[in-house]
């Protein structure tokens, strides 16, 4: 009985610790999954629910350099950067040289307009890893910004040793040297950037107006601010159609006019986005399905450029235009027996149109029969002089 | 009736002998290639010659490992991500690659000789169809391990006598000299297992060489979905365009990444990631410390170079 009643007294004891040991493997369970979950949505690109699944795993376990840096990353992603700062700083706390917290801090701090706190971390960065052009890059225009141009051109200069096709790079580089007065330089440099930049660069030919203009070149420098002016133009109808459809996310006509926008300016990938809005709304207009199979077509998936324009056709199977782009789709594919039968029918439905011939023309070649190549591309030929002795 | 049967033959200098048991008694009995004829000799050596390749073989199929012959291939994308840019020649020597991922009883092997605690996976209690160490390893012998460092991935591959595969032997063995967007080719199939609902393993690991017509060129499996690997070498996201300016004018010889860095590169795409991360080229990083439920890890070896 006495000794019943040690190992009960003994258990009382004990429990506690039991509990306390449970409870800490409980926790780790719960960190993992949180961890995990915020991986999976940080990949999605869901970052909101990414922060709530980081932020819970680090009430439970806060000592992780490694997910804070991710929390940082996340909050940046959702410009929350005071946030970010704070994340960023308390991972470096935990693993002091670790390069890319390092760099993401000095990032945020660049976008927080704080270009005095950027330099000393993105030195770091650079002297730890000496072919981070990233580094070397936000240094340069953290530089660029504090109008130390001399400091700036030398770590802008390393990035594009690192980085060649960087535009933007290109771009800070030839501003500092603007404000050098190294004129001709800065000149090669915004034409670099335009080479290597985006579609409807804007800001470089402001840089090249502006070189322009002190080398005494007027009208180089006008022809220059003129398409500056073009493109911003453009950039404002831009930003004006993504305010509105985000706004009233059921605004069609603002969804086409975004879409006609992105296609006129190559911005293949984001009209399909907006097309696939427009088709949300109306699914049964065959222009947005169209205009879907087309933006495919530029970003190289004829397969996805066979099935909307398909529906297209099936919306309006007396429209010739839609048989050539399915034709063309299926060309793309390598489908030459398909194609040949789309194109006919192009031929068929609007026979005076010269590009449905050159395209027929093009498919019979490829398949051999020059007979018919021949006579096809003398009909485009024929066509496309009486399109333009009519336009005259 | 006679019984075959191996015995010791306490009687005789020989320790064992083969011979036949009677009601009679024991009958003693040469075997014909025992004795001293040129015959027997020839046998035996030739009997020893066949078991010697035969051990090779089942070795070397146990350890499952590829080889990718020396030469140049093609390594990166000019068409895909900023980081796989550009498009530039590497030539890799001759090496070996492990035809499956790790599994997990493959690395259980490893993980009970270890006293040091940081070369336990991870548990996924939150994910039963992945679950906890070691039950795991019991319960899905041949699904990939996940849940490890790649410091452990590193000390599993130096167990074996292997390493990690560096990142360009990666991709050549996913890639083979042509240029595939997946393992098995340019079109989209559900080949791998991925987050795609077709592939026959939604929201869960596929035992390793699940899927063998994902097969690379070279027979790698599962080099698509499943599950990231590790590889030896740092990320940096401009190692290519450094890496292909100093092969300007020949292609880089068995390139081992970047000196420094925060992340390992890790390829592949895995059973939680869309089609289009599973590419051949696809470049992804992580913390080397991290154990996750997506990564794991396959070997590596450097093949004998053969003396001209």
């Amino acid at each position: 009985m006495r000794n019943l009643l040690i190992i009960v007294i003994v258990l009382c004891f004990c429990m506690p610790f039991f509990n306390v040991a449970a409870d800490e493997g409980n926790d780790h369970s719960r960190y993992v999954q949180h961890v995990e979950q915020g991986f999976d949505f940080m990949f999605q690109g869901n970052n909101q629910k990414a922060i709530s699944e980081f932020e819970a795993a680090l009430v439970l376990e806060s000592d992780h350099a490694e997910v804070l840096h991710y929390l940082g990353m996340a909050y940046t992603q959702e410009q929350f950067y005071n946030r970010a700062v704070e994340s960023y700083q308390r991972s470096l706390t935990l693993m002091p040289d670790n390069i890319e917290a390092l760099y993401s801090l000095g990032v945020v701090y660049f976008r927080l307009d704080k270009w005095a706190d950027a330099v000393p971390v993105l030195q770091r960065v650079v002297e730890l890893s000496p072919q981070h052009a990233r580094g070397y890059e936000v240094l340069g225009k953290s530089f660029v910004k504090l109008r130390q141009y001399t400091a700036a051109v030398p770590n802008l200069t390393k990035a594009l040793e690192l980085k060649p096709q960087a535009a933007g790079t290109y771009y800070e580089l030839g501003t500092a040297q603007l404000n050098l007065k190294e004129y001709t330089a800065a000149i090669e440099n915004f034409k670099l950037a335009l080479r290597y930049g985006p579609g409807r660069y804007a800001e470089p030919h402001y840089g090249l107006g502006t070189a322009y203009l002190r080398l005494g070149d007027r009208e180089k420098s006008r022809a220059e601010m003129q398409i500056y002016q073009q493109l911003q133009k453009e950039y404002a109808e831009y930003e004006r159609l993504t305010r509105l459809t985000r706004a009233e996310p059921n605004n069609l006509e603002a969804w086409t006019g975004l879409a006609t926008l992105l296609m006129n300016q190559q911005n293949y990938g984001k009209a399909v986005q907006a097309f696939q809005r427009c088709i949300e709304l109306a699914p049964n207009d065959a222009n947005f399905h169209h205009g879907l199979s087309r933006a495919f077509m530029n970003l190289n998936y004829p397969k996805h450029a066979v099935q909307a324009v398909k529906r297209a056709v099936q919306l309006r199977p007396n429209e010739s235009i839609l048989y050539n782009t399915l034709g063309s789709a299926y060309a793309m594919q390598g489908d030459q027996k398909n194609a040949l039968v789309a194109f006919q029918k192009a031929v068929a439905l609007e026979g005076e149109q010269p590009y449905y011939h050159l395209n027929l023309s093009k498919l019979y070649q490829s398949l051999g029969n020059q007979k018919l190549a021949q006579e096809h591309y003398r009909a485009y030929e024929h066509f496309l002089a009486v399109q333009k002795s009519k336009q005259k | 009736m006679n019984t075959f049967w191996l015995f010791r033959n306490r009687n005789r200098n020989s320790p064992i002998n083969i011979g036949i048991i009677s009601e009679r008694g024991f009958k003693p009995r040469q075997p014909w290639c025992f004795g001293n004829s040129p015959l027997s000799i020839m046998a035996r050596y030739l009997a020893i010659l066949l078991f010697g390749l035969a051990l090779c073989v089942y070795v070397e199929a146990a350890e499952e490992m590829i080889l990718i012959p020396a030469g140049t291939f093609t390594m990166g994308s000019d068409t895909r991500a900023a980081d796989e840019k550009p498009k530039h020649k590497v030539y890799l020597d001759a090496y070996y690659i492990g035809k499956y991922e790790v599994t997990n009883a493959e690395y259980y092997e490893f993980w009970k000789q270890q006293t040091d605690l940081a070369r336990m996976p991870e548990n996924f209690t939150h994910l039963p169809q992945i679950g906890d160490w070691p039950a795991r390893a019991e319960q899905f012998p041949n699904h990939p391990v996940v849940g490890v460092s790649w410091h452990d991935a590193k000390a599993y591959a130096a167990w074996r006598g292997m390493r990690l595969p560096t990142e360009a032997e990666w991709e050549k063995a996913a890639r083979g000299y042509t240029d595939r967007v997946w393992p098995w080719g340019n079109a989209v199939e559900p080949y791998a297992n991925t987050a795609a609902e077709d592939d026959g393993y939604q929201n869960r690991l596929a035992p390793v060489g699940s899927f063998p017509k994902g097969k690379s060129y070279y027979g790698v499996m599962d080099m698509a979905g499943n599950v990231w690997e590790w590889t030896a070498d740092w990320y940096s996201d401009v190692y290519y365009a450094y890496s292909s300016q100093a092969a300007a004018k020949r292609p880089k010889m068995n390139p081992t990444g970047p000196e420094v860095g925060s992340w390992r590169v890790i390829r592949g795409g895995s059973w939680i990631d869309k089609i289009a991360r599973c590419s051949t080229t696809f470049r992804f990083y992580f913390y080397p410390n991290l154990k996750t439920s997506f990564v794991g890890f396959r070997l590596a070896k450097t093949a004998e170079k053969t003396k001209k």
